[in-house]
Formats: structure tokens, C-alpha cells, sequence
């Protein structure tokens, strides 16, 4: 049977390693093959014989050997449990790399990017400044607790803030938004802004009406 | 005698292109083209998927050849066809199932089958371009293919999934194309591809290419039809102040709520798509915007819809294709949790409806006293009738006139009904 030009874009990978960040978010890292990508691109993940993939950032550097993806388990959610109960050296399907949620590089030099995610959605910003290490960048993280603060030591001292609406072991209690009121808000920054669309539509009203242009503003929705 | 093939063609303005190509193809090759209904060798149909509306056409269509019981090949092709493959192979009355990839290879295929010669489908990705010019279609448009596939991922869009991911026609294929249907005859070249202002050839992006055509030293209007708000640069506003390039966009809002934008995964506000219009405005008043509107997309509220109908009001969109959502397998808008009610999903979509016919008939009534350059379809009982560059439909009466040629016109009046025609006289 001749199939439909989509299963040209498929590749399957062994998985290489599974790392535990928290009860339920764990990194998964698998072969890459040919594939390339922009950092904050997106790829769809599956696993063979079954039909759904679901969409994941990826998480790793676009030089790094094998590609990873960071993903929280969703309860009662179809995919993510079954990839939360790989093993390694099993295979899962990988579709080639899409999505526009990246840096136009003649920005690099003279800008300044404030990253601002809500829980797994910092994965594209993990994979933007490992790629791109001399990237002028902020990151603001909303998670519940302060263990959600994954592998935060990856990012420099100082440029990283976990806003935890939980408890008080972040750098800010709250959440992103309540930091954004209220902090100062560089209005010549670059936003890009990642995670469920509640937290992305308070946060481009508040950035929109502190006088941050459109323009500069981006946006990736997981859920 | 020559073998007749009959077309039923469902869905998108690409769907058409494809088929007036293979249509061209069949009769350049001697074969007749007769009406769906008419007896015929082979009937093709060339299928949607876009909502459940789009399947149940597209099945009622091939079901009616079936049911005839006629001796006759029939052909799927097509989006439902490529979603459907596998179910579809299984039904014995279809003769061939052929998914998009393939769709420019239904000539060949027919053909060699007719002539008992075997025929192997080209696995070659790019076919989706290697659809030739059509030389005899049912209009006076020659629309290009310039693009096809989407890597946008809406969230209740299936089209990534049968149109595959976004790729981007060569820029010399495409003007060597328009040189052809020019030298055809052809006066205006629309544009169509599933997403074509993320076109992106070897670097070159959609003003590139926008400014690769305008520059082609001959006398044509080029219309760029159906876009999706990005990929406007500063560029792309200045070319469309060109005077080859024709007033109207059919400019994609979907929905007037910044929230139910983002739960579709349509990365820009309304702020930033009223913008889009307001530059355009700004040089060419009368600028045609028409739209398409999901109405009842999971979790809309009234007040989501209200911004919508609001959105309506203030751009004053010319004509709008209202969709009512429709919930389509393994998209990730089937599976959030409020779907919205059909009873609501209707009434929204009427109230979409009245709105719209009031804000057309107001666009169109705005050209009353200005002049608009109609390129001729159809001249009977001396009552000439086109499309003026804004795309609006004039008609008037002349001695003689030329169809496929332009006039210039005063609007003098409008007329009643749904979908006024302008009145107009010569000048
Ligand atoms: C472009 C894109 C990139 C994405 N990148 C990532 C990523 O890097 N890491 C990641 O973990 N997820 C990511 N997601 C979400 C991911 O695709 C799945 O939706 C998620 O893993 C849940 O899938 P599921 O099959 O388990 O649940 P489903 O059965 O599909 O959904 C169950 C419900 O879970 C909710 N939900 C979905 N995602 C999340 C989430 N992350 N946290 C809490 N609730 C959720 C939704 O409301 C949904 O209705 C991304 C989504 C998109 C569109």
C-alpha cells in the first residue's frame, strides 16, 4: 500500500535513557537520526502500534547528539502515562521537528528575551538557550511547588525565577502573572510565552497594556 | 469514441485547482468531460474532509455513482480519501482509492488502465506540484499552486494530516506557470495552497515571491486570495498597494476571542489581526477583507461569541464562511472537554449569517459613484458580468463586449437579495 506522504516524516528511535525529575515529570532522551530543528520547534511523539502521537517541545540542544523531551504525566490523560511507563531500549515514533515558536537570530545580539513558562512549558526555553548559551535572556517559571523547578541549575544564576503558587520555596511566591504586576516590565524585551493558554492570555494582557508592542510577543500552546 | 469522465469536485478553491487541472488534462488527451449525472467511463470524486459536513458530501457523492449501478470506473481521491485510505480500499465498488500525493497521477492512471498498460503511482513527494496549467477550465481565473500542507497545527484542524506538512513550489516553476496560463489567455492568477503565506522557497518567503510575479512584464491582475495573519512584513504591506496586485484578502480571523484564539492555537490577538487590516487600510480604503468564522469552537461563551460578532461589526468583513466546529478524530480540539452545543453551534452560526449579508450588502453599496475594473465572464443578452478588482460582482449592459477582457465601469446602483450583484456603466 502506497501511504500518505505524513508517514515520510516518521522515524522510530530506541530510547537511551529515561531521567526522573519528579514524581510525575521525567525526561526522555532517544535516538535523533537525521533529524534536524530549530531550537523551540516541536515534534510529535508516539509509540508503535498505537495511532495517537501527542505534540512535545524538545527539549535538548540542536547540536546535541540525541534528542530529548521533558514530559509530566498527566492523570488520567491517554498518551502521557504510557510514556511515563517506558523502559529504556524500547521505541517510540518520532514525526520531524515543526513549529515557528523560535529566534530570529538577528535578534541574538541586541535583544533581550523574557521567557515566561508554566510547568513543563519551559522545555522549548531549555532547548533556546543550551543552543544559543550567549542569549540575553530571564526566565520566569510558574510551577506549583518547588520541586517542579526542573533541573533549574542548567540555567544561570540569577536568570532564572520559580514563581510557586503552592509554597514559599521559590524565588517568588505566586504566580507568573502576580509577578509580572508586580515587577517592572522591560517594554523593549522580546516575550515568548509557553505553557497552558489561561496563563498566556493574562500574560499578554498585562504585557500588552504595560506597552510591550504585539510584535513582540510569541506564544506556544500546550493545553 | 472517446470516453467520458465525469468530476465531482468538494471543498477548498485547491481541490477545484487540482481538478480543473486534471480536467484540462483528460480533454487535451481526447476524452470527453461530461456532467456528474451523465452516464460516463469513469467518474472521479475528488473528496473534503475539513468538517463531518465535508465527509457526508463527499461520501453521498460517491454513493450516488454506486447506487446507479452504472459499468463504470470511480475514482476517490482526495482528502477524505487520503484520511480514510485504508476503509475506503476495502469497499470493492471504488476502483481506486488515491490519496493527495498522488492526486496529479489520476491521468496517467486512468489512461494506462483504459489502454490495459500498467501503471505504477509516482512516490516522488513533490507531485503535489506537478499538476499542469489548465487550459479549459469552467473560469476566467487561473489560480497557482504555489504551496501545499501546514505545519501550524490548529487545534481542531485535520488538515496537516491529509495535506501532509508545509512544503513550497520553486519560484521559477511558479512563474514559468503563470507565463504559461498567461500565454493561455488568462487575465487573472489567484493564488491557492493550504497555508501560503508561510511559503518558504530556499530562503525566499511569500513577498519574495509576491514581488517575483508583480515584476513579470505583462498585463494581468493577480489576486492572493485565502491568507492567514502572519508572515506580514513591511514588504508585504507595501506590495499590496501594487497595482497588479488586487484589493481583497481573504484573511482567515476564525474567532474574535484572544482566548478561544490561543485554545485554537492561532498565535495572534485580534488587536494584532485588526492591525493587519488597519494598515491596509490605511492607503486602500476600500480594501476587500472576507473571512471565515468557527463558531461554537469547545468551551466558546457568549461572551467569546459576542467579541466575535463585535470583530464582525468593526473590520466589516464583505462575505464570510461561517463553519460550524466540527469535531474531527485525533485533533487535539476533540478531545477538550466542553463541547459546544448543536442547537447553540446553529443559532450562532445564523446570527453570523445576518450579520454578515448586512455588512456585504453595506461593503458593496459603498461603491456606489466609483469606478472598478471588471474582467468579463460571461456576456448574454447584451448584460455583461465579472468581478471588479475589490471582488465584487458588477453587472452591465453593453452592446458589445468581450468576455476575458477588462472594462472600466461607474456602480450606479445595487441590486436586492442575499448576494447583490453592483450595477454599473460603462465608461
Ligand atoms: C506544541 C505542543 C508542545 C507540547 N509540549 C509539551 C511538553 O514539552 N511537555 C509536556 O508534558 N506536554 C507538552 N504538550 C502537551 C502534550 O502534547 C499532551 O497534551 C500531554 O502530554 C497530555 O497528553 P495525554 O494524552 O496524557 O492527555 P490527553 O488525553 O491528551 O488530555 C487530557 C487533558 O490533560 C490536559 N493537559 C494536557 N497537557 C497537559 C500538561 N502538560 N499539564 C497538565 N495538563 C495537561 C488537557 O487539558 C487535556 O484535556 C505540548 C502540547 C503542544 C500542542
Amino acid at each position: 500500500m502506497i501511504k500518505p506522504s505524513v508517514e515520510k516524516n516518521v522515524r522510530i528511535s530506541n530510547l537511551i535513557d529515561i531521567r526522573k525529575l519528579t514524581n510525575s515529570a521525567f525526561v526522555l532522551r532517544f535516538e535523533k537520526h537525521d533529524l534536524s530543528f530549530t531550537a523551540g520547534q516541536h515534534i510529535a511523539l508516539g509509540i508503535p502500534d498505537i495511532i495517537d502521537t501527542r505534540e512535545y517541545s524538545i527539549y535538548s540542544a540542536e547540536n546535541d547528539e540525541a534528542m530529548e523531551v521533558l514530559i509530566k504525566e498527566v492523570e488520567e490523560g491517554f498518551m502521557s502515562p504510557k510514556f511515563g511507563k517506558l523502559v529504556v531500549g524500547q521505541k517510540v515514533k518520532v514525526m520531524k521537528p515543526v513549529g515557528y515558536f523560535t529566534i530570529n537570530k538577528d535578534y541574538l545580539q541586541s535583544k533581550r528575551f523574557v521567557f515566561i513558562a508554566s510547568g513543563t512549558g519551559i522545555a522549548p526555553f531549555h532547548s533556546i538557550i543550551k543552543s544559543y548559551p550567549d542569549i540575553n535572556y530571564s526566565i520566569l517559571h510558574g510551577i506549583r511547588t518547588s520541586e517542579e523547578a526542573y533541573e533549574r541549575n542548567e540555567y544561570t544564576a540569577g536568570k532564572y525565577i520559580a514563581c510557586t503558587s503552592r509554597d514559599k520555596n521559590g524565588d517568588f511566591h505566586g504566580r507568573v502573572t502576580d509577578y509580572l504586576q508586580q515587577n517592572s516590565i522591560d517594554t523593549q524585551a522580546i516575550y515568548y510565552l509557553c505553557g497552558n493558554y489561561e496563563m498566556i492570555d493574562e500574560a499578554y494582557g498585562i504585557l500588552e497594556k504595560a506597552g510591550v508592542k504585539p510584535e513582540n510577543l510569541k506564544a506556544e500552546v500546550y493545553f | 469514441m472517446s470516453k467520458k469522465i465525469a468530476f465531482k469536485t468538494l471543498g477548498c478553491r485547491l481541490n477545484q485547482y487540482e481538478t480543473d487541472s486534471l480536467v484540462s488534462q483528460f480533454i487535451e488527451n481526447g476524452y470527453q468531460i461530461v456532467e456528474f449525472d451523465e452516464k460516463a467511463d469513469a467518474y472521479i470524486v475528488n473528496t473534503c474532509t475539513v468538517t463531518n459536513q465535508g465527509d457526508k458530501r463527499s461520501r453521498y457523492a460517491f454513493n450516488n455513482v454506486i447506487k446507479r449501478n452504472i459499468d463504470a470506473k470511480l475514482i476517490v481521491t482526495g482528502c477524505m480519501a487520503t484520511q480514510y485510505k485504508d476503509k475506503l480500499e476495502d469497499e470493492k465498488a471504488i476502483n481506486f482509492v488515491v490519496d493527495n500525493n498522488h492526486k496529479a497521477n489520476i491521468f496517467d492512471l486512468l489512461d494506462s488502465y483504459f489502454k490495459g498498460e500498467s501503471f505504477a503511482l509516482n512516490e516522488d513527494e513533490r507531485s503535489v506540484f506537478s499538476f499542469l496549467p489548465a487550459k479549459d477550465t469552467f473560469h476566467t481565473r487561473s489560480m497557482i499552486k504555489v504551496q501545499d500542507g501546514c505545519d501550524n497545527f490548529c487545534t481542531y484542524c485535520i488538515v496537516p494530516k491529509v495535506r501532509g506538512r508545509a512544503i513550497s513550489r520553486p519560484i521559477n516553476d511558479i512563474i514559468l506557470n503563470i507565463n504559461q496560463v498567461l500565454d493561455f489567455g488568462f487575465k487573472e492568477i489567484v493564488l491557492t495552497g493550504v497555508n501560503i503565506t508561510r511559503y518558504d522557497y530556499n530562503g525566499l518567503s511569500f513577498h519574495d515571491l509576491i514581488e517575483k510575479i508583480v515584476e513579470i512584464p505583462r498585463d494581468f491582475r493577480l489576486r492572493i486570495s485565502s491568507v492567514e495573519p502572519e508572515g506580514f512584513t513591511p514588504k508585504l504591506f507595501e506590495l499590496l498597494q501594487h497595482t497588479k496586485v488586487a484589493p481583497h484578502l481573504h484573511l482567515c480571523l476564525q474567532s474574535g476571542s484572544d482566548k478561544i484564539l490561543l485554545q485554537m492555537r492561532r498565535f495572534y490577538t485580534l488587536a494584532q489581526f485588526k492591525g493587519i487590516v488597519q494598515k491596509i487600510r490605511e492607503k486602500r480604503p476600500d480594501f476587500n477583507f472576507t473571512t471565515d468564522i468557527i463558531v461554537g469552537f469547545p468551551s466558546e461563551s457568549d461572551k467569546d461569541f459576542e467579541e466575535t460578532l463585535q470583530a464582525i461589526e468593526e473590520i466589516g468583513f464583505s462575505h464570510i464562511h461561517t463553519f460550524k466546529y466540527s469535531k474531527r478524530n485525533h485533533t487535539r480540539a476533540a478531545r477538550m472537554p466542553e463541547q459546544t452545543d448543536e442547537k447553540l453551534k446553529t443559532s450562532r452560526s445564523e446570527q453570523v449569517r445576518v450579520l454578515g449579508e448586512l455588512k456585504k450588502r453595506n461593503y458593496r453599496a459603498s461603491f456606489i459613484g466609483k469606478t472598478q475594473s471588471v474582467l468579463v465572464e460571461k456576456f448574454q443578452k447584451k448584460v455583461a458580468s465579472g468581478y471588479g478588482e475589490n471582488y465584487i460582482p458588477i453587472k452591465f449592459t453593453a452592446n458589445e463586449v468581450a468576455e476575458n477582457e477588462f472594462y472600466n465601469v461607474r456602480i450606479i446602483g445595487i441590486e436586492s437579495g442575499e448576494d447583490p450583484n453592483l450595477l454599473a456603466e460603462l465608461i
